[in-house]
């Protein structure tokens, strides 16, 4: 028998969509044991079709994306009732993710810049998108754009979680294969990814080096072979998930840790600090401040998946 | 009523903690505002301690080590002081005043000296008012509710 | 009044949906379309370090 799934976006960019899709050849695979009765990056459903269906009729969800409006609740809580189990698929909806970063911010400082302020917009009447918007014929509603951006589990109970911004996608299959095989762990395990840090992954050298200044990308060519960390650029690979195949790494391009936290660590972010503070070799307040001074924007390039899901969740207002 | 506020000190084993027990044993009184954490080093004090302390409500963290070369493990002031100053940046961000988070060198001989800094620490944070982390991220999503539900059901719910 | 609601569009990258009004002959009287997504990159993009600009607008659409 196959497995009836739904795949469904949030706050989302749709790349998780495409990274299931990136499965190439093996989505035949993927087809053969599963029926989706909810894809909207891909297929025709509407959510009347999900409404129309029985309570835990569905054997999973994958959900991508954050929950930033009312619609992404109702929805997630829509498809909470209709699945047996509910995988946060991608950084978005497992930590926050990129949309997540949003909570420097108010709505209405995001409202203001967006609709009043943006270069490219001419709004000389000052309209903001309306909840209710009466037409002749009757009326219109637009979701409630929330002031704070949640997690999936934040709004519903979520049984896995498939990081990764987006996930690789031989994981996503392999996810898919414990959920056809009956072969998933615990409750609230993360699948799809390694379990220890990346920098176990990661092919370049490491030693015990402490750093004296840091460089942001465009100050210096790295060297191929040794630990980014060591060489002075922010990496947040001690802080991050293995899994992802180290494809920024390969890429001469430091982590920013799209797949989340270790298990056990409560903010990734904040553990990426104390990591970040370790390495530096400084003893004396000056000496530290010296190099500090030369970080631009640390809250967001330690948290720049999982601001949502950190300890303190946003700024506070 | 007046504010009382609620400070979380992590102290070093060696140092610190024993200063703090040297200001008991001389019976010299100090604010009992600091809910004391004994930690074997300063240097054990993950940044994740901090900003969990003021997630769960304190008002103030301390943080109190030995002085720099009096480290029991050789260099844990050291590393406890970058964290501190890594710390002191981010919390602006999150909207916190950097005043809320006190990193002072105390050794196991300065009783009289650990009665000071936290007496002093108490009225700076008590000066910066309650910080209420839980209840401003509250107050924040208040309006984060669920409007419109079943707002396809309106329709037909037709495709194309 | 006939109301066709077409919620959410499918087969793009984005949320949309889209609600037809028809007149007593069946015809459409009106039809409007709304995008129930912001995210507001707009502005929390503001204050990044410029190299990093790249690898956070690239999640504005990952199609």
């Amino acid at each position: 028998m196959k497995l009836n799934i739904a795949i469904y976006w949030g706050a989302a960019c749709g790349g998780c969509d495409v990274a299931i899709l990136d499965t190439h050849e093996k989505l035949l695979e993927i087809a053969d044991v599963v029926d989706i009765h909810l894809w909207p990056i891909a297929m025709d459903f509407k959510y009347a079709d999900v409404r129309a269906l029985a309570d835990g009729y569905l054997d999973a969800t994958l959900f991508s994306g954050a929950v930033r409006n009312s619609e992404n609740e109702e929805i997630a809580k829509l498809l909470r009732k209709k699945s047996k189990a509910m995988i946060a698929l991608g950084a978005c909806a497992h930590t926050g993710g990129v949309p997540g970063l949003a909570n420097m911010y108010t709505r209405g400082e995001i409202l203001d810049r967006v609709y009043l302020r943006s270069e490219s917009t001419n709004n000389p009447e000052g309209t903001l998108p309306a909840e209710e918007f009466m037409v002749d014929a009757g009326e219109l509603q637009l979701p409630r754009f929330y002031n704070t951006v949640k997690t999936l589990d934040q709004v519903v109970d979520v049984d896995y979680y498939i990081p990764g911004c987006p996930p690789a996608s031989l994981q996503i299959y392999s996810a898919l294969g414990l959920l056809a095989d009956d072969m998933l762990p615990k409750k609230g395990s993360v699948i799809g990814a390694g379990d220890r840090a990346l920098c176990d992954e990661c092919a370049r050298k490491k030693s015990e080096k402490t750093i004296t200044k840091i460089y942001r990308t465009h100050e210096k060519l790295p060297d191929p072979e040794t630990c980014f960390l060591e060489q002075g650029f922010i990496c947040l690979g001690p802080a991050t998930r293995s899994g992802c195949g180290s494809r920024c790494i390969k890429s001469w391009t430091p982590c920013r840790g799209c797949y989340g936290p270790l298990d056990g660590v409560q903010d990734q972010g904040i553990k990426m600090l104390g990591a970040l503070a370790s390495v530096l070799e400084p003893k004396d307040e000056k000496g530290i401040n010296a190099i500090l001074d030369t970080v631009v924007d640390p809250l967001r390039t330690v948290s720049r998946f999982s601001l949502a899901s950190s300890m303190l969740r946003r700024k506070k207002v | 009523m007046s504010f009382e506020p609620r400070i979380v000190g992590f102290l070093c084993n060696w140092c610190s903690y024993t200063g703090a027990d040297l200001a008991g044993t001389a019976r010299i009184k100090y604010a009992p505002n600091i809910r004391s954490i004994r930690v074997m080093c300063s240097g054990r004090v993950d940044p994740v301690f901090v900003i969990k302390a003021f997630s769960e409500g304190a008002d103030g963290v301390l943080i109190a080590g030995c002085h720099p070369g009096d480290c029991h493990y050789q260099e844990g002031n050291y590393k406890a002081l970058r964290r501190y100053l890594l710390l002191k940046r981010i919390l602006p961000e999150y909207g916190i005043e950097p005043e809320r988070l006190k990193l002072e060198w105390i050794a196991a001989s300065e009783g009289e000296r650990f009665a000071h800094v936290v007496n002093g620490f108490t009225e700076q944070v008590r000066r910066l008012g309650p910080m209420n982390c839980k209840g401003a991220l509250i107050e924040s999503m208040k309006d984060d509710v669920l409007i419109h539900e079943e707002h396809a059901a309106q329709g037909t719910g037709e495709r194309r | 009044m006939k109301r066709i609601a077409i919620d959410p569009i499918t087969r793009l990258e984005g949320h949309g949906k889209i609600t037809i009004f028809l007149n007593e002959e069946g015809t459409v009287e009106n039809a409007y379309l709304q995008i129930p997504e912001l995210r507001g990159f707009e502005k929390f993009v503001e204050g990044l370090p410029v190299e990093e600009i790249p690898r956070v607008v690239t999640r504005i659409c990952g199609v």
